[in-house]
């Protein structure tokens, strides 16, 4: 079953000449784990805005074609409706904490009391989630006495709260710190083996190799789609992107001009292990 | 409850902690009206025969009345400056050296004065301490305060704070390359300004990105909405302001007759 289906959908900021994205035609299927890649200004923002309806509700501009997600047409969706079917967490962690919370239970709570969410529902799903993120600890504590990582972690978390079926994720550890990086890829990891919908935009080969189904890749309309183990060890084409590919690739490379490894490029740590393995015997 | 930011709210387990701001707010603003109605001094001092009891069970005493201490310089320049020259005095107290005289109306009337000041303090911030600034938000706005305007109060109160913690980060990052800000008040006016062009620009991108992670929670969802914070109205607080109201009455009527 398909949760998200873009059809011939392009978008214009308006005051920006030409079209940020253009003729995006996508099908994604629920339980899904989608790898958005591509350089600066690619459009990567835009796509992940859109699912929420920022385009074409928050941001003036032209959309052309048709979204639909969870059911739901985005077009004629308000934003706090579209919210209970899609979460988006932005790159700033601090940025998304609401300001009006003292505690991470009462951040955790805000969406919660926009929807009309009564008291006893609130405080399961606050309990659940704390624990789900590691932070039972902290349910007292302010927001703003956290790391960057934990604070990612709440922002995703408060979105998650509120149940919705698919979760956006923009550039999600950009800003953060290896160790606060690895946490947030923890937590979404977790989360797509729930079941989510994952929607991650991230330069990260590493990590989408891992964990990734299929990758996209932007440059103002979609590139390619194809999966991981296809799209990241294709070096020509993520150099002509100005992206690099992971180090386990370059190790395959290397492994093949010394005559040792004749098969395909490697993007996997688990699948290099292997080859080294054969090479030891 | 390190940061809660401008308020001064102190968390403790007591009575006067877990009833309803509304209730709080009743004290009050009974108390202000009394303080400006009552017909003597002496009747809006006795007032604070009422709340050292209360300021006791709400585990604050001494901290209600601490900003009064601080501020006890300015009672006694009242009093001096009252006393000495008020300007519609007529019965002299005492005759002091160098020609001036004390006038008993000046001292009456700082003391009217200082009693009201001194009794509007001591509630007003016994009303701080004790009151969450989530629970007044969440009270209030379930008495008809719109939803938007309790969220600005509450971000209001904790802004400052980190407004400050962010111009620190801009005048290290401007002083690591070079910038002076300090030396005399020309040399900082000066240092000032090209911090303000990182702070301004830096909030309305924040302001951007913040309005878009709010409509992400469904900030501006038309229907009902409900509160973490748990702030009912309960059969004590309607017994308590009851009371208030009752005793606020008899006490003015009392000060007029007696
Ligand atoms: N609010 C806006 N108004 C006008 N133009 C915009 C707006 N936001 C983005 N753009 C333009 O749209 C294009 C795509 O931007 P977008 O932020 O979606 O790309 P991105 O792939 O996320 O880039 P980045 O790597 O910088 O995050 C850019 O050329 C940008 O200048
Ligand atoms: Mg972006």
């Amino acid at each position: 079953m398909d949760i998200i289906n873009f059809k011939n959908f392009s978008w214009k900021y308006s005051g920006y000449r030409g079209w940020t994205l253009h003729n995006i035609n996508i099908s994604i299927k629920k339980g899904e784990f989608i790898g958005i890649i591509g350089k600066i200004g690619s459009g990567r923002t835009t796509f992940c805005s859109s699912m929420l309806g920022l385009v074409p509700h928050f941001y003036p501009g032209i959309m052309e074609g048709e979204i639909i997600i969870d059911g739901v047409n985005v077009k004629e969706t308000s934003i706090s409706e579209l919210s209970s079917h899609v979460g988006l967490a932005f790159q700033s962690p601090a940025n998304q904490l609401t300001g009006a919370g003292t505690t991470i239970e009462e951040e955790l709570a805000f969406g919660l009391q926009n929807l009309g969410v009564p008291y006893e529902e609130m405080n399961k799903r606050i309990k659940d989630m704390l624990k789900l993120i590691g932070l039972e600890k902290f349910g007292k504590r302010s927001p703003f006495e956290l790391s960057g990582g934990q604070q990612q972690k709440v922002a995703i978390a408060s979105v998650l709260i509120m149940n919705p079926n698919v979760l956006v994720l923009d550039e999600p550890t950009s800003q953060l710190d290896p160790l606060g990086t690895e946490q947030v890829f923890d937590m979404v990891k977790k989360l797509s083996k729930k079941g989510i919908t994952i929607i991650m935009s991230t330069n990260n080969i590493n990590y989408l190799s891992k964990f990734a189904d299929r990758i996209v890749l932007f440059d103002n309309a979609i590139i390619k789609v194809d999966t991981p183990n296809k799209i990241l060890t294709d070096i020509e084409l993520l150099k002509k992107h100005s992206l690099t590919h992971s180090d386990i690739t370059e190790v395959s490379i290397r492994l093949k001009k010394m005559g040792l490894y004749k098969g395909e490029l490697l993007v996997n740590l688990e699948d290099l292990k292997k080859v080294v393995q054969g090479l030891i015997k | 409850m390190a940061s809660i930011g401008l308020s001064s709210y102190v968390e403790k387990d007591s009575f006067f902690h877990t009833i309803n701001p509304l209730t709080k707010l009743v004290i009050l603003l009974c108390v202000i009206i009394m303080s400006f109605t009552l017909s003597g001094f002496v009747y809006i001092l006795l007032l604070l025969l009422i709340i050292i009891p209360i300021a006791i069970k709400s585990k604050v005493l001494s901290l209600t009345f601490k900003p009064i201490f601080k501020l006890s310089f300015m009672f006694i320049l009242l009093f001096i400056i009252q006393g000495l020259f008020h300007p519609y005095a007529t019965k002299k107290l005492m005759d002091l050296p160098f020609g001036f005289t004390l006038w008993e109306d000046g001292l009456l009337y700082a003391a009217y004065i200082a009693s009201r000041l001194f009794v509007m303090m001591v509630f007003g911030y016994w009303f701080v301490l004790t009151t969450h600034p989530g629970d007044l938000v969440s009270s209030l706005t379930k008495i008809g305060l719109p939803h938007a305007l309790g969220y600005i109060i509450l971000t209001t109160l904790q802004i400052i704070p980190r407004i400050s913690g962010q111009m620190q980060t801009i005048i290290d990052a401007q002083r690591s390359r070079g910038l002076e800000t300090e030396g005399n008040l020309f040399q900082r006016i000066k240092s000032f300004m090209p911090l303000l062009g990182p702070l301004f620009m830096g909030s309305v991108q924040q302001s951007v990105e913040k309005s878009m992670a709010l409509e992400a929670r469904a900030f501006s969802s038309k229907g009902k909405k409900t509160s973490y914070r748990k702030t009912n109205i309960t059969n004590m607080d309607k017994i308590i302001m009851t009371i208030t109201i009752i005793f606020s009455i008899t006490w003015g009527v009392l000060s007029w007759i007696l």
